[in-house]
């Protein structure tokens, strides 16, 4: 009976571990970004944790065919607003994994990384995905 | 007195370095601007293109010209939304960069239509020798069919204290909660009541949820305008949706003194939608389409009810449509695209302008018939706007 118990808690501590904090848009941007700046607790602590959340896929460039990286936005008309570093999840899908461009809101689920990456001295992503599962 | 070589000398060394602070839409630099726009264009990365996009605004009138050439040798609408909106964003006002947005905000098939008179909005009063024109303007724009359109103009309005802009009843409902979080951007004080409601829509169209973005608008506006008084700020946030917007109230009353009421959650009707279409078009408005299983037409983001077609029509039309095996998607999706969702069978497609397949616009054209002999001219009108901009050449 111990033994039994013992491994529903094991179970449910990793069920627990695994499951995805649900984040969104209004979370991830409901801030006014500057490069540089001190990124807001709410953000920095999803660093590195498995997180799921809801947007519009779009090309970083504009094309066809499949893609094996895309742009997670909140918004499916750029006409809103062009997004900010702070209101795009750069997704990358497993290697040799690639997926046509869903239309309407998808959910995509995978460890996010929090933090400005530069190239050329110039902030090209804030929030990055390894994304596991796109619905 | 006599002006000794010295003295010149002196005062060129004292000088010169003063000119540097002269804010003019000179180059000192000698840029190559061509190489910037193309830069802003057409690098992968989508941050290494705002970031050129945002030092070619900040240029001024001296990016101009390579960006008409740009505009000139590729099309117009192959400059990103991410250049356009930089410009508009900027404060620059030399006559070469205002007249640019302005041909652009009066080229109605321009995709950044909106963004061009947002730049013209946000310079508006800076530049009160172009007053009337603008005015004229944003008079002009103030009911324009794209939602967005209409924001800017008249926020050009409110900004230059002019004309009839607020938002009415009968507007599309993201026109009063955007307005509003723009003019507490530029430091204004409007009466909050529309970012307060829209803190409460959890409202969808054909799963899209966009109250929750209206939402997540109202409440980065708010939280910025706030600041240390917004209730987040001290860790006052509450998990209970319409508490923490009763705080938000409160901290409202406290920094403006406005007596506002907290909104009951506004969640979608329940009218039993089937499929339907969104359009969205900053050239000839956004639309909004869905129907039940037995031919109740709704119509906007709010779901309207429009007109009940006849059960013939309406099996007709259904079976019709279950016939059109369609794909993910049609086109090159820029900005301008048409949704279609529906279910037996399920069928989700996004389409590019000119990329519709032949019997999908078909199927469209006998739908805004039916509407037509429904006596819903205007609905059957803004559907065949729809299969103009979307239907193959």
């Amino acid at each position: 009976m111990v033994l039994l118990r013992l491994t529903s808690i094991l179970l449910l501590t990793a069920f627990a571990a695994t499951e995805p904090i649900k984040t969104s848009f209004t979370e991830l941007a409901g801030f006014d970004y500057t490069e540089g700046m001190k990124l807001p607790d709410e953000v920095t602590r999803l660093d590195e944790e498995t997180v799921i959340i809801q947007g519009f896929m779009r090309r970083e460039f504009p094309g066809v065919g499949p893609v094996n990286q895309f742009l997670l936005i909140n918004d499916a008309c750029g006409c809103n607003g062009t997004p900010m570093m702070h209101e795009i999840v750069f997704c990358m899908l497993p290697e040799n994994v690639t997926m046509d461009i869903k239309p309407g809101v998808i959910k995509v689920t995978g460890k996010l990384y929090v933090g400005e990456e530069k190239e050329d001295g110039v902030v090209i992503m804030l929030y990055q995905m390894d994304a596991d599962s796109v619905e | 007195m006599t002006v000794k070589p010295v003295h010149i000398l002196f005062l060129l060394a004292i000088g010169a370095p003063l000119l540097a602070l002269i804010p003019t839409d000179q180059d000192p630099e000698q840029t190559d601007w061509a190489k910037a726009v193309k830069k802003a264009c057409t690098s992968r990365r989508y941050g290494l293109r705002l970031a050129a996009a945002k030092k070619v605004a900040a240029a001024g009138d001296a990016s101009v010209g390579a960006i008409r050439a740009w505009a000139k040798e590729h099309g117009r609408n192959a400059l990103p939304d991410s250049l356009v909106s930089a410009i508009a964003q900027q404060t620059t006002t030399g006559d070469a960069v205002v007249e640019l947005l302005l041909e652009w905000a009066g080229d109605r098939d321009f995709f950044w239509r909106p963004k061009a008179v947002q730049g013209l909005a946000n310079r508006a009063t800076a530049m009160p020798e172009r007053r009337k024109q603008l005015l004229e303007l944003f008079e002009a724009y103030r009911d324009d069919p794209a939602w967005l359109v209409c924001v800017y103009a008249r926020l050009g309005l409110h900004l230059l204290d002019s004309g009839n802009r607020a938002a009415g009843e009968q507007d599309d409902p993201r026109i009063g909660s955007k307005l509003t979080a723009l003019l507490l951007d530029h430091g204004k004080a409007p009466p909050l009541q529309p970012l307060l409601d829209a803190l409460a829509d959890e409202r969808t169209f054909q799963a899209d949820p966009w109250g929750q973005r209206r939402a997540s608008e109202a409440h980065k506006a708010l939280r910025t305008a706030l600041g240390e008084q917004h209730p987040m700020a001290d860790g006052k946030a509450s998990d209970d949706k319409i508490e923490a917007i009763t705080a938000v109230r409160d901290a409202i009353h406290t920094r403006w003194n406005q007596e506002l009421s907290v909104p009951e959650l506004q969640t979608d009707p329940d009218i039993g939608a089937t499929g339907g279409i969104a359009v969205q078009s900053c050239r000839d408005g956004d639309l909004f389409v869905q129907w039940s299983d037995d031919g109740r037409i709704y119509e906007g983001l709010d779901s309207r009810f429009v007109a009940q077609l006849p059960a013939p029509v309406w099996a007709a039309l259904a079976k019709e449509r279950a016939t059109l095996a369609l794909d993910g998607s049609y086109g090159v999706l820029i900005c301008d695209n048409m949704r279609l969702r529906w279910h037996q069978p399920e069928t989700h497609s996004r389409i590019a302008p000119d990329s519709m397949p032949a019997s999908t616009a078909e199927w469209l054209g006998k739908l805004a018939i039916a509407l037509q002999d429904a006596d819903r001219p205007q609905l059957s009108a803004a559907m065949r706007a729809a299969l103009d901009q979307f239907g193959s050449r």
